[in-house]
């Protein structure tokens, strides 16, 4: 419990200021939302204009765009990239954080085990990311409501919201293991930065081809907004592949952290 | 020799049992074979140069780094697999203080204690009143001795029944040094068992009954400190007025004989007065006595052991 409230209070700035840019973001967007939907017409004008493929990689869908439903889809993409950023960031330093700090030393001669320490970092990573997700959501609902031109499904918008924590949980799950993986870590942003914009440029050239299996390559496109939204439902096959490598990459670093020698700094 | 005295010290109960330890990194660095004991309540002293091994060993009985063969037991359990455990009773002071740098002195010692589940505060303050350390500063602002202070306050505030130190006065200043071996002493006295790592033998001199030395990853010598006394060197180099016959100090007791010019230098050992005498009848304009450093004693004892 001790660990897990040190954790919490180290990273209560980070959470914050991360919680904080995903509101910024989604409060930017959704304001322009009423000028979009008046001008629909001429902006879909102006993105058939884009070549087709520009228009997928961004995530441009042109008929939903004028529905509050279809633009968040689109903004949401952006959301999602922050929200990895910020997982991957708190995954890769979590851990490493230690080693850098060369206080891993201290934490270790203390008498708990590796597991017990990973747990309290793990459950305070998954805190911090409720809480993200939670705020978010409140403020994204809020917004949503209030700029919504016409009646719009909840439920949908709630299920898009959420798949942010999905793609975070498996970021986050993602920066645990690369950190135990890689002996020393100078620098975390390099590093999570890196990894999240590979994946997230992936996304965009998976969303150009019409392959349904590279998109297991990348968290970006497990969800599939328009699916969600002529569905009610997420993939059942995604949810299970996504949920097999938190899994393994969580019971990877508990077996890798236990079994690593921490050597002077 | 030190077999007997191995089967001796087994009367007594062992709080550190080693035996065969061995950790290779796959190049030179690492131990091999590693084998001692450290009896209840005795202050043992663990020595030799930077880089022998030394930290090697205690990382290991602190579970930090995993040994490649053999096996380490603390209070007569595994110190890999009863870790958690174990570290319970065991105070350790690295040699390099490293804390949460954002984090106040104090709550930083709270966070210790925390993992202790014993009321630690009055200990706290008892020993931050001791060593002087200011409990409200930020760690990132304490200069490298004062890290040194929080260090040993945190590894004594849960009054560990053993107390692990890896080189624990550099960066004392000499009263600091004296407080913090009066600590220790008053420890032992309470019971705490004592493991002192340290490349200065004036300071396991002072506090140790008995010594391991270690050099290249190997146990040289396992001796006690009072046999090692009565080889007790010293180094002496004096500087002459004017020169003297080459042999004035070809005598007993004298190793390392070396002139240049009007300097002479030598290792010293047995009665000091004879030396000090013989020393007196000559001209001298300036003269240095010191403690040999550690190398010099294990070139004493390799010149024994061949």
């Amino acid at each position: 419990m001790n660990m897990f409230i040190h954790e919490l209070k180290a990273y209560r700035k980070s959470t914050i200021i991360w919680t904080c840019s995903l509101i910024a973001l989604v409060v930017l967007f959704l304001s322009l939302f009423p000028t979009f939907s008046k001008e629909a017409e001429a902006f879909k004008e102006i993105m058939k204009g884009f070549p087709e493929p520009v228009r997928k990689a961004m995530g441009l869908s042109v008929e939903s765009m004028s529905s509050i439903l279809g633009f968040y889809s689109y903004m949401f993409l952006y959301t999602t990239l922050c929200g990895a950023i910020q997982a991957m960031n708190l995954g890769t330093s979590i851990v490493s954080k230690e080693v850098r700090g060369k206080t891993a030393d201290f934490l270790l001669t203390r008498p708990v085990t590796r597991r017990a320490v990973i747990t309290s970092k793990l459950l305070a990573a998954l805190t911090c990311l409720v809480i993200t997700n939670v705020i978010y959501l409140a403020v994204a609902s809020i917004m949503a409501s209030s700029v919504a031109t016409e009646k719009y499904n909840y439920k949908i918008f709630f299920m898009i919201s959420i798949t942010l924590f999905f793609v975070q949980l498996m970021f986050l799950a993602l920066g645990i293991l690369v950190s135990i993986l890689i002996p020393k870590i100078k620098s975390v942003l390099p590093i999570s930065l890196g990894t999240v914009f590979s994946f997230f440029i992936i996304g965009m050239f998976v969303a150009t081809s019409e392959d349904d299996a590279a998109r297991y390559i990348t968290p970006f496109k497990y969800f599939d907004t328009t699916y969600i939204q002529s569905n009610s439902s997420y993939e059942g096959s995604f949810i299970i592949v996504g949920l097999g490598f938190i899994a393994f990459a969580i019971l990877a670093s508990y077996y890798l952290y236990s079994k690593k020698d921490v050597h002077a700094a | 020799m030190s077999f007997i005295r191995i089967l001796q010290g087994g009367l007594r109960m062992n709080v550190i049992e080693i035996k065969n330890l061995t950790k290779s990194y796959g190049k030179a660095r690492g131990i091999t074979d590693v084998s001692f004991n450290v009896e209840q309540g005795e202050i043992f002293g663990f020595i030799g140069p930077n880089g022998a091994g030394k930290s090697t060993t205690i990382r290991t009985l602190l579970a930090l780094i995993y040994p490649t063969s053999g096996s380490a037991t603390i209070f007569g359990k595994d110190c890999i697999e009863f870790g958690p455990e174990i570290r319970k009773e065991i105070g350790y002071l690295p040699s390099e203080i490293f804390y949460y740098d954002n984090m106040k002195v104090i709550d930083l010692l709270k966070y210790s204690a925390s993992f202790y589940k014993k009321d630690c505060s009055t200990r706290i303050i008892e020993l931050a009143e001791i060593m002087d350390l200011d409990l409200n500063k930020k760690i990132d602002d304490l200069s490298f001795g004062n890290k040194k202070k929080v260090g040993i306050v945190q590894g004594l505030l849960h009054s560990p029944k053993l107390i692990i130190l890896d080189e624990p006065t550099s960066g004392l200043d000499p009263l600091m040094q004296q407080k913090f071996f009066e600590l220790l002493e008053q420890e032992n006295k309470n019971g705490a068992t004592i493991l002192l790592s340290s490349h200065i033998l004036s300071e396991v001199q002072r506090l140790c009954s008995r010594v391991a030395i270690i050099k290249e990853g190997k146990i040289i010598k396992l001796e006690k400190i009072s046999t090692l006394q009565e080889s007790n060197h010293k180094k002496f180099k004096i500087e002459i007025k004017s020169k003297i016959d080459d042999n004035y100090f070809k005598i007993t007791g004298v190793t390392n004989l070396e002139i240049k010019g009007n300097i002479i230098s030598f290792l010293f050992s047995g009665n000091i007065n004879f030396i000090m005498k013989k020393i007196s009848e000559i001209e001298i304009d300036n003269l240095w006595i010191e403690e040999p450093d550690l190398e010099e004693i294990f070139m004493h004892y390799y010149e024994k052991e061949d």
